[in-house]
């Protein structure tokens, strides 16, 4: 019971925000046929594959660079106002972020093309969820300990808000083309079916309380605020309507807007594997460069202007005349005035979160025959044990642009092929959430099964509830080579 | 050996994904969080200069009821939990005044009143704090107030002037107040 507790709240935690999408185990391990999802330019070896649909891709992430799950909820007898002061408010920034990233695949079929052997297509579709909430930390100061006090003549940064997250289905297709026995590229078209997104970025403006010119006190708030969601505003409606079923109308909704009923966008990735030698391979890849026209169902919140108050106030003689009963309204209503919230309806634009990786791979030791039986020749090197060293190991970085900028993962990694049958990767990943991530990755090839395991933050399992940082991929897939 | 091999990974992934520990974790402790706030807010500014006072012959000088909801909002009368309310007095003009505020209620019934007998020529400003809560006044008499009536008396004649450059009599108020927002 208390595991399940437990991971309702990281679930929960990470509908409140979200974490990276690094699948560092993924890339480049070209016997799994969705690292071609990763990098459209990946290495194929296969004539053709397809994933068990709704089974051949899960990834779950979830993230937290700043307080974890244990920090708060061990049952360690302190107080918890106590652990809340210290470990949040006194020790989180506005860089911290919590975050979530999971993704399904409807379905993912690849085949190598009988006109040109060197062209490998594939397609399908997915769908992913991917929230980031950067940590509020002056609003949530604020609301923990007020203006007044000791944080009087204190400026609270609004633009501490800041946060975005997406549901949405993508249609893909890509080609993998081997230019030539160094050189592979590759590139894949995305149609994207939004089902839901909200962005609250690029906040500016602040609220401070100081001494007064003429009153004790004057506290003055400047905003140039925005939330922006598209799909939204349907679906709370549902969820808030005693009258209306949301279990008999969500799901229509949903279905409908997952196949092209929602708002829709367009985007690419691109990718290359290069090999400097027979044993050195560089890659490289770019993924989600698109966007999202947001015009159905579309709310937008905004609190723009800026206004100062020392209360109620009356100079003698210019107010000798005003006997009007409501100053207190019509302060409340000049500041309103002054700092107006207004909702519209106006379309926008969404970016989809660019990912770019890069990495190095150096093979070596004594090759076994490998994928020598499957007779798929057209992206291997004929006559050498090139695609088939039993080991590899490199590094690899990654990048996301966020709302609060790039951020950055470096990885190393070791790989050991035992046969055609198993593959193992293992990796170190240095990020903002973790030092310590340690992950394994397996893939079995069972005859025609393929099924992959990929684990992040292996030390965190020790203490699930301690770690920073969790992520799990698996598959399952069915892959053909020629004469298979 | 491969097949060995293959029963460890398959163990160890087990035993990592299905038998990961846990520290105990006591999600009831949200229940304990306590968020108490300390808000801060100017309340009302009056100032006078010495020839206004001296063009009322007789009577207030100054004399407004105004609505004050700000403390009888739901929201905010549930969650007082005890403040104060700083008063801040300057008089450099000639005149001996009194000044006072009432608390009202909705039918007009007064709560309470603060009333502030001032010297002419104050040599410093003259700071009274007014507690509310356990060790002061009765929150109820902010919860319930719904107007403030202010007045401003001369107690002096109409006719002397102050040697100050500017004489003025000049009325500050703020509160302080903390809240229990859970």
């Amino acid at each position: 019971m208390r595991r399940i507790r437990l991971f309702f709240y990281i679930m929960l935690l990470g509908g409140a925000s979200i974490c990276a999408q690094n699948k560092q185990l993924l890339y480049d391990f070209y016997e799994i046929p969705q690292s071609l999802m990763v990098n459209p330019g990946v290495k194929t070896s296969e004539k053709w594959h397809t994933g068990i649909p709704f089974i051949s891709g899960l990834a779950f992430q979830a993230g937290t660079s700043g307080v974890t799950v244990n920090d708060l909820f061990a049952n360690d007898g302190i107080d918890f106002t106590t652990k809340l002061q210290e470990r949040v408010l006194d020790a989180m920034t506005h860089r911290d972020d919590f975050s979530t990233t999971s993704q399904i695949e409807g379905f993912n079929v690849g085949f190598r093309s009988r006109n040109r052997p060197d062209d490998y297509y594939s397609f399908g579709v997915y769908g992913e969820t991917d929230i980031i909430v950067y940590w509020p930390r002056d609003l949530a100061i604020l609301g923990f300990e007020g203006n007044g006090g000791a944080n009087i003549g204190r400026s609270f940064d609004l633009g501490d808000v800041s946060l975005r997250g997406e549901m949405v289905n993508v249609f893909h297709f890509g080609i993998n083309r081997k230019i030539s026995n160094t050189l592979t590229v590759g590139a894949r078209a995305k149609l994207y079916s939004s089902v839901f997104q909200f962005q609250s970025t690029g906040n500016f403006g602040s609220f401070r309380t100081t001494q007064g010119q003429n009153n004790i006190y004057v506290s003055t708030l400047t905003a140039d605020m925005q939330l922006r969601t598209a799909g939204a505003k349907e679906i709370f409606d549902i969820l808030d309507d005693d009258t209306r079923s949301a279990r008999e109308e969500l799901p229509p909704l949903f279905a409908k807007r997952v196949l092209f009923g929602g708002n829709l966008g367009l985007g690419f990735d691109a990718g290359f594997s290069y090999h400097l030698n027979p044993q050195t391979t560089i890659t490289a890849s770019i993924l989600d460069v698109g966007f999202i026209h947001q015009s159905k169902d579309v709310q937008n919140y905004t609190l723009r202007g800026s206004a100062s108050t020392e209360g109620i106030t009356v100079f003698l003689p210019e107010d000798i005349d005003n006997v009007n009963n409501d100053v207190w309204q019509e302060l409340v209503d000049d500041i309103e005035e002054s700092l107006p919230y207004e909702e519209n309806n106006e379309s926008y634009i969404s970016l989809r979160p660019v990912k770019a990786y890069g990495s190095i791979r150096y093979d070596f030791g004594e090759g076994g025959l490998g994928f020598a039986d499957c007779g798929c020749g057209v992206n291997m090197g004929r006559g050498s044990n090139q695609d088939f060293y039993p080991n590899s190991v490199g590094g690899q970085l990654y990048m996301i642009k966020r709302p609060r900028g790039v951020q950055a993962a470096l990885t190393g990694f070791y790989q050991k092929r035992f046969g055609k049958v198993l593959s193992l990767k293992t990796t170190y990943t240095v990020d903002k959430y973790s030092f310590t991530n340690i992950g394994l990755g397996f893939n079995l090839q069972a005859g025609p099964i393929n099924f992959y395991v990929l684990a992040d933050n292996l030390l965190s399992y020790r203490n699930i509830a301690d770690s920073h940082y969790a992520s799990l991929q698996f598959g399952f897939n069915i892959i053909s080579w020629n004469g298979n | 050996m491969k097949r060995l091999f293959l029963r460890l990974l398959t163990g160890s992934i087990l035993f990592c994904m299905l038998l990961s520990c846990s520290e105990e974790q006591n999600f009831d402790q949200f229940e304990d969080l306590s968020i108490t706030p300390t808000v801060a807010s100017s309340i009302f500014y009056l100032e006078s200069d010495e020839e206004t006072i001296n063009d009322v012959p007789a009577g207030p000088f100054y004399y407004q009821t105004v609505n004050f909801d700000a403390f009888n909002e739901e929201f905010v009368a549930e969650r007082l939990l005890e403040g104060t309310i700083t008063y801040e007095i300057e008089n450099t003009t000639s005149k001996t005044l009194q000044v006072a505020i009432e608390f009202l209620d909705e039918g007009g019934n007064v709560l309470d009143v603060e009333l502030f007998d001032i010297e002419p020529n104050l040599p410093e400003t003259y700071t009274r704090e007014v507690t509310y809560g356990p060790t002061g006044k009765s929150l109820n008499i902010l919860t319930v107030t719904d107007e403030l009536r202010i007045s401003g008396n001369n107690q002096s004649n109409t006719t002397s002037v102050s040697n100050a450059s500017e004489p003025k009599v000049i009325l500050r108020s703020a509160a302080e107040f903390l809240f229990r927002l859970k």
